[in-house]
């Protein structure tokens, strides 16, 4: 018999907390915690401790899938592959490389996600490459680009434990969170002090000195009324923002205008409040600001991270330990899928394709013949209008969702069927993948080898444990295989550790990053340019990424959508700790799937009361882009007029409601608020 | 002490009477439960930290329903196989115990009522250990400064079931941990305090107080000073101590728990 332990990363939240598998003759077992990994610590979350049930689920695709008379039949890999080869050959020569679309994946590795990227501009040739975090925190990697010259969490992890005050907002740290939220109870218990600014009760508010509720989507509001408070006081850090700032003047003119009093009138927070939290947060020694979703998936997303800049600037909390701008990313390997360039605009380690060098570069590197375009590409959800115009034809979707994860599933849905040819690689045949007319059944982290990019930068390996189910391929392969059908020969790589090899030669922020290193320093934290660099723990030490850090105006705006006669409530969704996106993985693991069956709506008791709901009844909830029928649970968890859903459950998914209005800049769509209206069927359910 | 160790694992592996040994094993400088199969492996071989090796012996001896194995077991490893071999999750028979002592600051950390198994192979155990008694300032607070104490202190959980999973102790295959009957699913924190007492109560006269669950809890929620409590009820009630005394017989254990 063989037993061995396999060290890989979780496949879930951005903590990226490593643990082993338990592996016997081939067979992953369980997981078990690794006392030694920096941070777990020999902890993790429920979705951590039961990460194997997915991988071995029945439901698990094995063989390539093909669709004909509208049904799909087996196939084997040279019969996907030839059909892929001949019908984006077909397309790109009637309709031009502006026909495609790549969706990228923040659940598969960073190799993966450079070789997605490498074929759509290498191969393809088009800049139209994107990933979810368009949905999560495009306007975060916007926003502190702007603001700091670097769009990510600037601290680290296990700083959290030393942090002296708060200010979490719009995150629910325990459950998205849960390796981030144990270090808040930590420093709570040394002494720190807890801002909490979030319109619903989350676990955390029973440790908050703080808790403001405000009306969502009135952030920009609050964070500009906090400053105003401080400046005010006299309590701003001025040294800092004298050496290390610019624009201050312009900026102060714009806070000025939101005294207490306006922003209790727009926010709903009391003034007092307002003005206790502006203290304690100034006069801590170090604090740290840490969101996430609540402030970026606004139609002011860029502005309310932006806002959030703002005001560590102001108090001097940049450039040191346990302080910061905190953006907790969601998925394991979302920072990873953006730092590989994923995304339309750059090319791995943000380097930007409107620059002539960063393009001659890149094609100079892949050996390429053609031009890559200059102007960026389409994003998510704009490849997706595309396609429901008839413009995009071709679309590659890698291990993502769109059908429940993204806004308005209608237009969604319509959008796929408009396509001429949909490929999905995915590890199920998920919502998204029954449109499709192939599909490749990828490999999950137990079956393959890569790197993920934890949260606070943190790169990290995850290793084969055992060898892919049935017919399946480690996705590295596939997109290989791929583009070799494709006539590309640029795709040969014995390993994912010389796609990392590749990766490091074209890519500053990850120059020193290699699969030795990482084995022998079990992490490296970017930016790490060369062989000889530690690794960055805390960004914009003495300088910013960008010189000088800048300070925006930013002035409110309300939600695309507010409440009125006919849609009286504000609907806010948002995700649960039992499971994870669109339920792909955690639904199908009995222990998780028990936990939480189904979803439901939190609608505060005096809300319910008046509406004539009971605790469990069947409800309908409309807003202007459709209904569905779901769950009342009735908690005071929610504020009035404010009710919230979990977006995980197709069968009752948020995004049918949700509105596709997009912040001008980032392109996020507006999750957390809309309008909506709940209806009593008369039922329980 | 490793050396000593090395050596003596050497030579039982040579002998052949086992077809591997758990043991730690040290790999890019981070320790893992592992199964020696070959003598030149062994090098490689660490002490800490702790894991629940008792846990790795079970799955093993399930795996694999003939093989002996050897196993290096500290104080807690032992005391928890025996009482699971008292309720026959494992088959004491198939294991080759090679006990090892621990220092006096790992035995402090735990606060372990014995921290040295009944045989001691290799080192030496320490003479007059005392531990120290966790449930002290607990007794000391008054009833509702006791309540206040768990209330703040379970409103802390993340219902990881990390507590349960690590328990060298907790293989029941239907866990009442998730018996919607006595806990409502989905909830966080899970209800209070009923999540926590039938851990606690199913533990009564099992739990060998290892400390697994309390370090595997995300949120440094004190599970040893309820479990030290019970303990001692144990003790006081039924005389009985858990996991010391191959022999004694375990007061609250019944026919139908074999099933
Ligand atoms: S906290 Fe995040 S990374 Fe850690 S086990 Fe849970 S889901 Fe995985
Ligand atoms: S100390 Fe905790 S983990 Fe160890 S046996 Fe007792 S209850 Fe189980
Ligand atoms: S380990 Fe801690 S957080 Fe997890 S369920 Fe047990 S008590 Fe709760």
């Amino acid at each position: 018999m063989k037993y061995d332990n396999i060290l890989t990363t979780c496949p879930f939240c951005g903590c990226g907390c490593k643990y082993y598998i338990q592996v016997v003759d081939g067979v992953a077992k369980s997981v078990l915690p690794c006392k030694e990994d920096p941070i777990s610590e020999g902890h993790l979350c429920i979705k951590g401790w039961n990460a194997i049930d997915f991988v071995y689920s029945k439901e698990r695709l094995t063989t390539p899938l093909i669709k004909e008379n509208g049904a799909f039949r087996e196939a084997t890999w040279d019969e996907a592959y030839g059909l892929i080869a001949s019908k984006f050959k077909e397309i790109k020569a009637r309709d031009g490389a502006k026909a495609f679309g790549f969706f990228s994946s923040a659940k598969t590795t960073n190799e993966e996600n450079y070789l997605m990227q490498k074929l759509a501009r290498g191969v393809i040739v088009t800049n139209n490459v994107d990933h979810c975090a368009r949905l999560c925190h495009a306007s975060t990697v916007a926003g502190l680009a702007a603001s700091f010259g670097s769009g990510a969490m600037t601290n680290s992890i296990p700083e959290v434990e030393d942090v002296d005050c708060f200010l979490i907002t719009g995150s629910n740290t325990t459950e998205q969170h849960p390796l981030i939220g144990s270090r808040i109870y930590k420093a709570k218990e040394k002494g720190a002090k807890v801002i909490l600014v979030d319109p619903r009760s989350i676990q955390l508010a029973s440790i908050a000195d703080i808790h403001l509720r405000q009306k969502p989507g009135t952030d920009v509001a609050w964070l500009n009324g906090l400053m105003h408070v401080i400046i005010k006081e006299g309590i701003a850090d001025e040294e800092f923002i004298e050496q290390r700032t610019e624009n201050y003047g312009e900026f102060k003119a714009e806070v000025m205008k939101y005294t207490p009093e306006r922003v209790e009138e727009i926010t709903g927070i009391p003034k007092a409040d307002l003005i206790a939290a502006a203290r304690m947060f100034a006069n801590a020694e170090a604090a740290s600001i840490i969101y996430s979703m609540g402030i970026t998936q606004h139609t002011t997303g860029v502005d309310n991270v932006k806002s959030c800049a703002n005001l560590a600037m102001l108090t001097g909390n940049l450039g040191k330990p346990s302080t910061g701008v905190n953006p907790l990313r969601g998925q394991n390997n979302v920072q990873g899928a953006c730092d590989l360039g994923a995304l339309p605009n750059v090319f791995p380690g943000y380097q930007a394709v409107t620059v002539p060098e960063n393009r001659e570069k890149f094609e100079k590197a892949w050996n390429m013949a053609e031009h890559i375009p200059e102007s960026i590409g389409l994003t998510v959800v704009e490849m997706l209008n595309a396609a429901h115009d008839g413009a995009l034809k071709c679309l590659y979707i890698m291990g993502e969702n769109p059908m429940i994860s993204d806004p308005d599933i209608t237009h969604v849905r319509e959008a796929l069927d408009a396509l001429e040819f949909l490929v999905v690689q995915d590890l199920f045949i998920t919502e998204t993948a029954e449109h499709a007319d192939v599909i490749l059944p990828g490999t999950s982290f137990l079956e393959k080898d890569g790197t993920f990019t934890g949260t606070d930068r943190r790169v990290q390996r995850i290793r084969k444990a055992i060898e892919p189910l049935g017919n399946a391929r480690p996705d590295w392969e596939i997109l290989c295989d791929v583009a070799k059908h494709l006539g590309s020969d640029q795709f040969v790589y014995a390993s994912p550790k010389e796609i990392q090899d590749e990766v490091a030669s074209l890519t500053p922020l990850y120059g020193g990053v290699t699969y030795e290193r990482l084995d022998k320093e079990g992490y490296l934290q970017w930016p790490c340019p060369n062989a000889e660099h530690p690794g960055t723990v805390f960004l914009h030490n003495g300088k910013f990424s960008r010189g000088l850090g800048h300070f925006f105006p930013v002035s409110y705006k309300p939600p695309a959508e507010e409440p009125d006669k006919d849609y009286p409530l504000i609907l806010t969704t948002g995700r649960i700790l039992f499971h994870f996106h669109t339920g792909t993985m955690t639904r199908c693991s009995p222990k998780l799937n028990k936990e939480v069956p189904t979803g439901y709506v939190e609608i505060h008791p005096s809300d319910a009361e008046a509406m004539g709901i009971a605790d469990g009844d069947l409800v309908q909830v409309s807003t202007r882009r459709g209904t569905i029928q779901i769950p009342a649970y009735v908690t005071r968890k929610v504020p009035e007029k404010t009710v919230f859903i979990p977006f995980h459950f197709k069968e009752c998914a948020a995004n049918m409601l949700t509105n596709p209005a997009l912040d001008p800049i980032a392109k996020i769509p507006e999750f957390k608020v809309c309008a909506c209206k709940v209806e009593a069927l008369g039922e329980s359910s | 002490m490793e050396q000593e160790l090395k050596a003596h694992l050497k030579k039982l592996m040579a002998s052949g009477d086992v077809a591997g040994i758990i043991a730690l094993k040290s790999e890019r400088g981070m320790a893992k439960p592992y199964l020696f199969a070959d003598a030149s492996e062994l090098e490689c071989l660490c002490l800490t930290p702790k894991y629940p090796m008792a846990s790795v012996a079970r799955l093993l001896l399930d795996e694999d329903g003939a093989a002996r194995f050897a196993i290096v077991c500290r104080g807690c490893d032992e005391r928890a196989l025996r009482e699971l071999a008292k309720r026959h999750q494992v088959d004491l028979d198939r294991l080759v115990i090679v006990g090892i002592p621990c220092d006096e600051e790992m035995a402090r950390e735990c606060a372990c009522p014995e921290p040295f198994p009944s045989v001691v192979a290799v080192g030496t155990k320490l003479e007059q250990w005392e531990a120290e008694d966790i449930g002290a300032a607990y007794r000391a607070m008054e009833l509702d400064e006791k309540l206040a104490f768990w209330k703040h202190q379970l409103e802390k959980c993340n219902k990881c079931y990390g507590c349960r999973n690590a328990c060298p102790m907790c293989f029941c295959k239907d866990c009442e941990l998730e018996n919607a009957l006595w806990v409502k699913h989905g909830r966080l924190p899970p209800e209070f305090p009923i999540y926590h007492m039938i851990r606690a109560f199913h533990l009564a006269g099992k739990c060998i107080a290892c400390g697994e669950c309390q370090r595997a809890c995300p949120s440094d929620i004190p599970l040893m000073v309820l479990n030290t409590l019970l303990r001692e009820d144990m003790e006081e009630l039924f005389g009985y101590v858990s996991g010391t005394g191959a022999d004694a017989e375990n007061p609250l254990y019944t026919k139908e728990e074999m099933q």
